[in-house]
C-alpha cells in the first residue's frame, strides 16, 4: 500500500479534490443515460435547489481550516425562516428581512468565535448548543406548527433568470469567486492558512490566531444567515423542520471537495464542485431508481472514500 | 469567586483534574431531584422513579460507550444508526440465539471499521464515523423502511419484567457500569485510555507511543467498545419499543455527546471519568422526567439542554482551540 501512495503518478492523481472526479463521472453516467438532459435548463433546476447548502459550505469551509466545525446553521436557518414566514415584523420590507438575517448570522458567528477562540470550548459542542438552543427556541415560539407564508417578493426573486440561468445560482457562483479571492489575495487568507496548517506556528509567527479563528466563525454565520435567505426563498413557506440535516451535508460536502480539518488543498472551488456532486449523485440515483436507503448508503460511502483517499496522502 | 487554587475550588471547577469538571453538574442533579421530590407528589413514587431508570438507561448505555471513544480524542456519530439497526435487526422473524450475537458481532464490526479508518487510513473521527452513521442508516431502512415487525418475548421480559422486585432495567444499569469501571479502572487498557487522551489533548499524538502503548489498538478496540454499548441499548431499545423502528436512534448520538459532556469529559481527550458520564446521564434524564411532570413543553426542554450543556462546557478550560 505505501509503495502505491509513494507513487509518483498517486500523488500527481490525489492532489486534484476528489469532487471534481466525481462530478466528471456523473456527468458521464448522465449524458450516457439520459442525454437530452444536459441542457443548462435542466440542469440549473437541479443545481438551483442546492444552492443554500452551496453557501452554507462557503462557511464551512472556512471554519474547517481553521480546524474548527459550524453545526449551529440548522438553528440559525430554522430562526431566520421563522422571522419572515410568522409575521412577527408585519409589513417589514425585503431590506429589513435582509438585515435583520444578516444580524442573526453575525451574532451567532461571532457568538460561536469568542466562544471557540477566547473561552476555548470544543467548537462541535458549542456549535451544537447552540444550535439546539435556537431549535428549541423556535420551536416553542411557533408550538412545534408550521408559522406562515413566507413575503412573496422572495419566490419572486429566487425564479427570477439571468442570462438564461436561474440568478441564485449565479449569486452562488459570484459567492464563491469572492471567497476565493478572499482566501487567496487578502492578508487574511493567509493567516487562514497558517492557523490551519500549526497553530502554535502561527502564533509564534505572529499571526493573530484567536482573531483568525474568530473572523473566521463570523463569516461563517454571515454564510449561514445568506443560506438561510436563500432557503427560505426556496421552499416560500414557514417551517420548522426546514435545513436541520444542512449543516452535516455541508461537513460532507466540504471533506467531498478536499478540504479536510486544517488542510486546505481544495481551495474553494473543490467543495464548490462537491455540492455540484450531490445535487447530480440524487439525479443520478433517482434516475435508477435507487431509494432512500440507497442513497444514505451511497452518500456515506462517498464521504468516507474521499476521507481515505486524503488521510493516506497525508500519511502519519 | 471562589480561589481556584482551594481544595473545594479545585473540587468545583474541575481544573487539573483527570476526571473533569462532575462535581458542579453533580450539585444540578441533587437540586433538580430535591426540587422536583419537593414540588411534585409523583416523582417520589416508585412507578415514576421505575420509569426514570427505563427512560434513561439508552442514554446511559450509549452515553458510557461514547465515553470511551470521547476519551480518546475522538468522537462516535454512528452510534445512533447502529442502536436502529439493532432494533430492526432484533425484529426480524429469526431465533433470539441468531439475532442476538449476530447483533454484536456486526455492531463489532462497524466499531472496528470506524477504529480502523481513524487509525491506519488517517480520517478524522467526525468523518469515518458520519459516514459510517449513513451507511449503517441505509441498510437499516432496507432492513425495515418504517417502524413494525415484533420482537421476540424473551428480549421483552429482560427489560420489562423484575428480578428481586427491583425492576430488570436496574441491572442492565448495574451490569453496564460494572463493564465499563473495570475496563477503565480495574485493567491497564482503563490507564492506556488515559494516556493516549491526555497525549492528543496536549497536542502530540506520539506521546503514548513512545511510552511504549500500542495506540492505535487500544484506540480501535474504543470504538468497538462503542459500538457494542450501542447496540446494547438497541437491544433494550427493542425490548421496550417491542418493534423494529429505523428512525428509534435518530440524533441519539448528539444525546450522548450531551450526557458525555456535561458530565465533564473533555472532547479534546484525556480527561473525564465514568462516574461524570452517570451524572451527565442523570441531569438529562431528570430534565425530561421533571419537565413532563411540571407539564412543560417538550421544546422548552431542548432549549434548556442546550443552555445547560453550553453553560457547563464553558465553565471547563483548556489549552486547544478548536474541535
Amino acid at each position: 500500500m505505501s509503495a502505491l501512495v509513494n507513487s509518483t503518478l498517486f500523488r500527481r492523481v490525489s492532489k486534484i479534490p476528489p469532487s471534481y472526479y466525481l462530478l466528471v463521472a456523473l456527468l458521464v453516467i448522465l449524458f450516457a443515460a439520459r442525454p437530452q438532459m444536459l441542457n443548462a435548463n435542466v440542469l440549473g433546476v437541479f443545481v438551483r435547489q442546492v444552492v443554500p447548502l452551496g453557501i452554507l459550505v462557503l462557511g464551512q469551509l472556512l471554519v474547517m481550516r481553521v480546524k474548527s466545525i459550524d453545526l449551529s446553521g440548522g438553528g440559525v436557518i430554522l430562526l431566520i425562516n421563522y422571522c419572515i414566514s410568522s409575521g412577527i415584523f408585519p409589513g417589514a420590507s425585503l431590506g429589513f428581512y435582509i438585515v435583520l438575517a444578516l444580524a442573526i448570522g453575525l451574532a451567532v458567528g461571532l457568538f460561536n468565535g469568542v466562544m471557540v477562540a477566547k473561552r476555548r470550548v470544543s467548537a462541535v459542542i458549542v456549535t451544537l448548543a447552540l444550535s439546539i438552543v435556537l431549535v428549541g427556541f423556535v420551536q416553542y415560539l411557533s408550538s412545534g406548527k408550521p408559522p406562515g407564508d413566507v413575503p412573496k417578493i422572495f419566490a419572486e426573486l429566487f425564479n427570477t433568470r439571468f442570462i438564461g440561468l436561474p440568478s441564485p445560482v449565479l449569486f452562488w457562483i459570484a459567492l464563491t469567486a469572492l471567497m476565493a479571492l478572499l482566501l487567496s489575495q487578502t492578508v487574511f487568507g493567509r493567516f487562514v492558512a497558517a492557523v490551519g496548517e500549526s497553530m502554535p506556528a502561527a502564533h509564534f509567527s505572529g499571526v493573530p490566531v484567536e482573531r483568525t479563528v474568530i473572523l473566521a466563525h463570523t463569516l461563517a454565520g454571515i454564510m449561514t444567515a445568506i443560506a438561510a435567505l436563500v432557503q427560505t426563498a426556496s421552499i416560500a413557506v414557514g417551517s420548522v423542520r426546514v435545513g436541520l440535516d444542512l449543516p452535516i451535508l455541508s461537513v460532507a460536502a466540504t471533506i467531498l471537495g478536499g478540504v479536510v480539518f486544517g488542510r486546505g488543498e481544495g481551495g474553494v472551488w473543490g467543495p464548490f464542485f462537491g455540492v455540484l456532486c450531490f445535487a447530480f449523485l440524487f439525479v443520478v440515483m433517482t434516475m435508477f431508481g435507487v431509494g432512500d436507503a440507497g442513497k444514505l448508503v451511497a452518500q456515506g460511502l462517498i464521504i468516507l472514500f474521499a476521507a481515505i483517499f486524503y488521510g493516506l496522502r497525508a500519511g502519519k | 469567586m471562589i480561589s481556584s487554587s482551594s481544595t473545594f475550588g479545585k473540587l468545583l471547577t474541575g481544573r487539573g483534574s483527570r476526571q473533569g469538571l462532575w462535581f458542579l453538574p453533580f450539585l444540578i442533579a441533587l437540586a433538580m431531584a430535591l426540587w422536583l421530590a419537593a414540588t411534585t407528589s409523583q416523582f417520589g413514587q416508585w412507578s415514576n422513579l421505575a420509569n426514570l431508570v427505563a427512560q434513561g438507561m439508552p442514554l446511559l448505555i450509549t452515553a458510557v460507550g461514547q465515553m470511551f471513544v470521547v476519551l480518546v480524542g475522538g468522537l462516535d456519530l454512528s452510534i445512533g444508526s447502529v442502536v436502529s439497526f439493532t432494533t430492526a435487526v432484533l425484529a426480524l422473524d429469526l431465533p433470539v440465539t441468531v439475532t442476538i450475537p449476530g447483533v454484536f458481532l456486526l455492531a463489532g464490526l462497524i466499531g472496528a471499521t470506524n477504529g480502523y479508518c481513524v487509525t491506519r487510513l488517517n480520517v478524522h473521527p467526525i468523518v469515518a464515523t458520519l459516514s459510517m452513521q449513513y451507511v449503517v442508516l441505509g441498510i437499516t431502512r432496507v432492513l425495515r423502511p418504517v417502524s413494525g415487525g415484533s420482537v421476540p418475548d424473551s428480549v421483552r421480559w429482560l427489560v420489562e419484567g423484575s428480578l428481586f422486585g427491583l425492576p430488570l432495567p436496574v441491572f442492565w444499569g448495574i451490569v453496564t457500569l460494572l463493564v465499563a469501571w473495570k475496563l477503565l479502572y480495574g485493567s491497564r487498557y482503563g490507564l492506556h485510555l488515559s494516556a493516549i487522551g491526555g497525549g492528543v489533548a496536549s497536542g502530540s499524538n506520539d506521546a503514548a507511543r513512545n511510552f511504549g502503548i500500542p495506540a492505535n489498538r487500544n484506540i480501535l478496540l474504543a470504538y468497538v467498545i462503542c459500538s457494542l454499548f450501542a447496540a446494547l441499548a438497541g437491544v433494550f431499545l427493542a425490548g421496550r419499543i417491542v418493534s423494529g423502528d429505523p428512525n428509534v436512534g435518530l440524533l441519539m448520538e448528539l444525546d450522548a455527546i450531551t450526557a458525555v459532556a456535561i458530565g465533564g469529559t473533555q472532547l479534546s481527550g484525556g480527561v473525564g471519568s465514568l462516574h461524570g458520564t452517570v451524572i451527565g446521564v442523570a441531569v438529562l434524564a431528570l430534565l425530561s422526567n421533571g419537565m413532563n411532570l411540571l407539564n412543560i413543553t417538550p421544546f422548552v426542554q431542548t432549549a434548556i439542554k442546550g443552555v445547560l450543556l453550553m453553560a457547563v462546557v464553558a465553565l471547563q478550560s483548556r489549552k486547544k482551540i478548536g474541535l
